[in-house]
C-alpha cells in the first residue's frame, strides 16, 4: 500500500517588510505522519505554519494540501485546525460548547453534534465534562479540551504550535505519550510547531530542523541524531563534541583523518553533509564515549586527561574531560548503573572512542 | 568579656527601640488636609438633597422643616418631563451611536499596528481637553451653515462627539487582555469573520460594551453647553433645569429634580464600574 502526500509545499517563502522569516521551503509530508518543526525562537516554524493553517499568505511558492492548491484560501476553508499555543479556550462557553463550536457551522443537528462532541471528549479522556465551565479546568485539561475542539472537525491535518510548552514537566511528558497514542490511533497527520528537542524526538515519525527561516534537514529522529547534516544541527539536537580533523585520504566511503586529541581514525563518509571544505569538522556523543582509570581496551581512538568536572544527573554521570592541545574540555555522559560517581574532579582518565561513533559533519562553522 | 566589633551594630539599635518613646504626638496635617479637600468637592453637591427636603423656597439656614412635596411636584410639570423625555432620547442615541464607534476603533487600536494609529488615537481623545464652549459655538456655527436646524439631532451628534473618547478608552481596556488566538481559534473553527465577531468577540467583551453605553449615556445626559448651544427649541433636562433658576419659585423643584439625576447618575457609574472590571477579570 502506498501513502498518499497530503502535504506538498514548495519554494514557499514569507517576508514581513524587508526581513524575510520563511525562505525556499520545501517539504513533502504523508498521509498519517507525525511531523515535528524543530528549531530555536524566531527560526520561522510558527510563520511555516500558520501558512499552512491559512493564517498567514505566503509570497511565493505552492502549498498544497490534499491535492488542492491553498493559494487565496483563507483558514476557515482549510482541511486543518490547529491546536494554539495558549489553547485559546473560549472563556465564555463550557468545554461541550467549546467543542461543538465548529460542528455548529456544519449543521448536524443537535444528536450529531452531540455524540461527535462526547466522542472526541472520550477520546481525550475527559468523558461527561461537558458542562465544565472554560474557565476551571487546569491547563492539563485545557490543553485536551483544544485537542478534542480540533480532532472533532475531523481535519485531514492537526497543526499543533508549541503544545505542550504551557504544562510543567512531569504532565508534558505524559501528553508526550498521550498525543503519541492518539495520532497513531486516529491515522491523522500530525505537524508540531516545538523548540524542544526531546519532544520533537520522542513524538515525531520525522523531523525538520530549521534554522533562520530555512529547513535545514528533515529526517528520523535516529537519523538526525546519528548523521546531522551540519554544526549547527548537531549542536541543537542532543549533546556533542567537536574536534577538528585533518582527512589524510578517503577511500570506499571511509574519511581517513587525524581527529584533534584521538589520532588517527576512520570515519564513514555522512551523505547528509550539506558543506564541504578544506577541514574535516567530526563529532562525538558524549555517550559513544568509554571514560576509565586505566586505558581500556578495544578503542579505535584514545585520549588522557583529567577530569575538570563530575555531575551526577541521575539516570547518567556527567564528565569533563581536560587535555593539552584541546580548545574545550570533552563532555563524557556514563550510565549510572551503581549510584556512583567514579571519576572525581582532577583525577586523569583514558578516553577510548570507536570509529563508529564518530560522525562526519563536513565544514566547521563560523 | 567586652566584644569591641560589636558595639556599633548595638548603637542603633538601642536608638531604635527608644525612639518610638521620646517622639512627639504630631498633628496629621495629610489626614485634615485630605479631609478638607474632600468637604470642598462634595459639600456643595451634599447641599442640594439636603435643601430639596426643605419646607420653603429660600435656600438658607435654618431650614423650615422636612417636606417631599417638591417632589411630588415634579410629575405635573409637563415641560420638565418633555425635556426629561429629550434627555432620555438624545442619550440613548449617543450611548448606541457612541459605543458602536468605540467599539471598532478600540479593536483596531489594540490590535492592528498601522500607519498614523497614534495620531488617529489622539485626536480622538482630543474632545477630553478642548473647551466645549468651543466646540458649542463652533459645531454651531457649522451645522447651521449645511442647513441643519438646532435640534435633537445637533445635539446628539455633539454628545457623540464629546462621549467617544470615553467609549473609546473603556473598549480598550476590554480589548487590552483579549488574547487574538481566540478569534483565530474560531475562524480556523470554520467560523466566517463576521461570525467570529458575534460568537467570540462580542461576548468576550459585551462587560466592556454595557460599561461604555452607561457611561457615554451619563456623559450625554448631564451635559450642558453643548445641548444650550444645539438644541434649539427642543431643551434637554440641564438646559430646562438652568431655564428655571431664573424664577426663585421653582427652584425647590429644581433641587429636588438635581437630586434625583444625582443619584442616578452615581448608580449608573457604579454599575458601569462593576461591568468595566467583570470586563477586565474575564478576558
Amino acid at each position: 500500500m502506498t501513502t498518499q502526500n497530503i502535504i506538498e509545499i514548495s519554494g514557499v517563502e514569507k517576508r514581513f517588510g524587508t526581513f524575510t522569516a520563511v525562505r525556499d521551503l520545501n517539504l513533502t509530508l504523508k498521509e498519517g505522519e507525525f511531523f515535528s518543526l524543530l528549531g530555536p525562537s524566531g527560526c520561522g516554524k510558527t510563520t511555516a505554519l500558520r501558512m499552512i493553517a491559512g493564517f498567514q499568505d505566503h509570497d511565493a511558492g505552492t502549498i498544497c494540501i490534499g491535492g488542492q492548491d491553498m493559494a487565496h484560501i483563507p483558514a476557515n476553508k482549510r482541511p486543518t485546525n490547529m491546536v494554539f499555543q495558549s489553547y485559546a479556550i473560549f472563556p465564555h462557553l463550557n468545554v461541550g460548547d467549546n467543542v461543538a463550536f465548529g460542528l455548529r457551522k456544519l449543521k448536524l443537528g443537535k444528536a450529531e453534534t452531540d455524540a461527535r462532541v462526547a466522542e472526541a471528549l472520550e477520546m481525550v479522556e475527559l468523558g461527561g465534562l461537558q458542562s465544565r465551565k472554560a474557565t476551571e479546568l487546569s491547563g492539563g485539561q485545557r490543553q485536551r479540551v483544544a485537542l478534542a475542539r480540533a480532532l472533532v472537525m475531523r481535519p485531514k491535518v492537526l497543526l499543533l504550535d508549541e503544545p505542550l510548552s504551557a504544562l510543567d514537566k512531569n504532565l508534558r511528558e505524559a501528553m508526550q505519550f498521550e498525543m503519541r497514542r492518539l495520532q497513531q490511533k486516529l491515522g491523522i497527520t500530525f505537524v508540531m510547531v516545538t523548540h524542544d528537542q526531546y519532544e520533537a524526538m520522542t513524538m515525531s515519525d520525522r523531523i525538520g530542523v530549521m534554522f533562520k527561516g530555512q529547513l535545514k534537514q528533515v529526517d528520523k529522529p535516529e537519523v538526525l541524531y546519528a548523521r546531522p547534516c551540519s554544526q549547527e544541527v548537531a549542536a541543537f539536537i542532543g549533546g556533542m563534541n567537536f574536534l577538528d580533523a585533518a582527512v589524510t585520504r578517503e577511500v570506499n566511503g571511509k574519511l581517513h583523518a587525524d581527529v584533534q586529541g584521538f589520532g588517527p581514525l576512520s570515519i564513514d563518509v555522512n551523505p547528509n553533509v550539506a558543506r564541504r571544505g578544506p577541514q574535516l569538522l567530526a563529532g562525538i556523543r558524549p555517550e559513544q564515549l568509554e571514560i576509565s582509570a586505566q586505558k581500556p581496551d578495544g578503542y579505535d581512538g584514545y585520549l588522557q586527561g583529567t577530569v575538570t568536572n563530575a555531575a551526577f544527573y541521575g539516570e547518567n554521570v556527567h564528565y569533563h574531560v581536560t587535555a593539552g592541545g584541546l580548545p574545550q574540555p570533552i563532555a563524557v555522559s556514563v550510565p549510572n548503573y551503581f549510584h556512583t560517581v567514579d571519576h572525581k574532579q582532577g583525577d586523569p582518565v583514558w578516553l577510548g572512542v570507536q570509529n563508529a561513533s564518530v560522525i562526519d559533519l563536513g565544514a566547521r562553522e563560523a | 568579656m567586652s566584644n569591641p566589633a560589636s558595639e556599633p551594630l548595638n548603637t542603633p539599635l538601642n536608638a531604635a527601640v527608644s525612639k518610638p518613646r521620646r517622639r512627639p504626638i504630631r498633628f496629621p496635617w495629610l489626614l485634615t488636609y485630605a479631609i478638607g479637600y474632600l468637604i470642598f468637592l462634595y459639600l456643595p453637591v451634599l447641599l442640594l438633597p439636603l435643601f430639596s427636603f426643605n419646607d420653603g423656597t429660600i435656600v438658607a439656614f435654618p431650614m423650615k422643616g422636612f417636606t417631599l412635596k417638591w417632589y411630588a411636584q415634579l410629575g405635573e410639570q409637563d415641560t420638565l418631563l418633555q425635556a426629561m423625555v429629550n434627555s432620555l432620547i438624545v442619550g440613548a442615541v449617543t450611548a448606541l451611536v457612541a459605543t458602536s464607534l468605540g467599539l471598532f476603533a478600540a479593536r483596531a487600536y489594540v490590535r492592528y499596528r498601522f500607519k498614523g494609529r497614534e495620531l488617529s488615537e489622539g485626536l480622538v481623545m482630543l474632545p477630553l481637553v478642548i473647551p466645549g464652549i468651543i466646540v458649542a459655538s463652533s459645531m454651531l456655527v457649522l451645522f447651521i451653515s449645511l442647513g441643519l436646524k438646532p435640534s435633537l439631532t445637533t445635539v446628539i451628534l455633539g454628545h457623540v462627539f464629546v462621549a467617544l473618547p470615553f467609549a473609546v478608552s473603556i473598549m480598550k481596556s476590554a480589548f487590552d487582555d483579549f488574547d487574538q488566538s481566540l478569534e483565530e481559534a474560531a475562524f480556523d473553527l470554520g467560523e466566517s469573520v463576521i461570525g467570529t465577531f458575534r460568537r467570540v468577540t462580542l461576548p468576550i467583551v459585551a462587560p466592556g460594551i454595557v460599561a461604555s453605553l452607561l457611561v457615554t449615556f451619563t456623559v450625554s445626559f448631564d451635559e450642558f453647553v453643548l445641548a444650550f448651544f444645539l438644541s434649539g427649541n427642543q431643551p434637554t433636562l440641564p438646559v430646562y433645569i438652568w431655564s428655571q433658576i431664573r424664577f426663585p419659585a421653582k427652584l425647590p423643584n429644581t433641587l429636588a429634580l438635581g437630586s434625583l439625576l444625582l443619584l442616578a447618575s452615581v448608580l449608573l457609574l457604579l454599575t458601569a464600574e462593576y461591568f468595566r472590571r467583570r470586563s477586565a477579570k474575564s478576558a
